[in-house]
């Protein structure tokens, strides 16, 4: 069974749905999971509590978790001056604690197989140094290097732990984004094109597959960078 | 014996079979943590989730996540004995 965060819309969602459509058991986790139709539990990654009592549920199921992947996040554009402390302690708690407590409660029922995969997600915005991003980019910027230095704590086991960092894909996440903000950015890329979620999911059903498993401590850019 | 003196030697047997080096007699002493520690970060792990094997046998969930555990000064980790102790309180106050 393979663990998705932010199950509930955006790429976690499109990732759940691709893994349903390969036949992959999933386990959805979303602050809100009324209208997710798979297998799923309320879950805020941003309380170590609930996250917790996420791992617990999943213990007392005794399902075989092979696979992680962080999924859930926020963004908010705001120069740093301008962005209130409320909003910046709430992007670093979700995107990097969040990514943080779930690698660490939910890693040992992966790792305790010897195999699997973990995957975090960063975005290009901090390959590139976004304007207007520094908070989401500071909080991105450390998941990256906690999935490097995480990927040598799990090496010993035989899990891989890789990170994404796509470039503007068209979900939620960028709502309130123009167009030609979106188009700035997918210039700086080396594919110079907006990507689709496909291309995430894409590279998801690659780093879970077992020949990719010499891979580990990467950031893969869709798009490059 | 008691149970609980029993199931501390089924602790200290599952320490002893992560031991590289068999010479070594797990003791209430034996150190889990820093130079000494008998048991690599690795094998620690292992030992983390053998005991929430024998905790889901006996019908209650180890918990070595808490804060307890990561404090240098009272870390369950410390000692094999403060590892046993906690895994008896735990069992104690779960039961």
């Amino acid at each position: 069974m393979i663990i998705i965060t932010g199950a509930s819309k955006g790429l976690g969602r499109a990732i759940c749905e691709r893994l349903l459509s390969s036949g992959v058991e999933i386990f959805g986790v979303a602050r809100d999971v009324t209208n997710v139709p798979f297998e799923s539990m309320n879950c805020d990654v941003s309380s170590y509590d609930e996250v917790k009592r996420v791992a617990q549920a999943l213990k007392r199921d005794g399902k075989k978790v092979s696979g992680l992947i962080n999924a859930a996040g926020i963004a908010s554009m705001n120069l740093a001056v301008t962005t209130p402390p409320k909003v910046a302690e709430k992007i670093i708690k979700t995107n990097l604690l969040g990514t943080i407590y779930c690698c660490q409660l939910l890693s040992p029922m992966i790792f305790r197989h010897k195999s699997g995969s973990i995957i975090n997600f960063s975005t290009i915005a901090v390959a590139l140094g976004l304007k207007g991003e520094s908070i989401y980019v500071a909080s991105k910027a450390g998941v990256e290097g906690f999935t490097r230095a995480f990927a040598r704590e799990m090496a010993d086991f035989n899990v891989n732990v890789n990170c994404i960092a796509p470039g503007p894909i068209g979900t939620d996440l960028l709502k309130g984004v123009t167009s030609a903000q979106i188009s700035k950015i997918v210039s700086q890329q080396i594919f110079q094109r907006q990507f689709t979620p496909d291309a995430v999911c894409d590279l998801v059903e690659i780093l879970l597959d077992s020949r990719s498993n010499t891979l580990t401590g990467q950031v893969l850019h869709v798009g490059g960078a | 014996m008691s149970d609980n003196v029993e199931l501390k030697h089924r602790i200290f047997k599952a320490m002893a079979a992560l031991l590289e080096d068999r010479s070594i007699t797990v003791s209430e002493d034996t150190p889990l943590l820093g130079d000494d520690s008998a048991l690599d970060s690795m094998k620690l792990l292992e030992l983390c989730l053998s005991l929430e094997d024998i905790a889901a046998d006996l019908g209650f969930e180890f918990d070595w996540t808490s804060e307890a555990a990561m404090s240098k000064s009272r870390s369950m980790f410390r000692t094999a004995g403060a590892l046993a102790s906690e895994f008896l309180s735990q069992m104690a106050s779960k039961q």
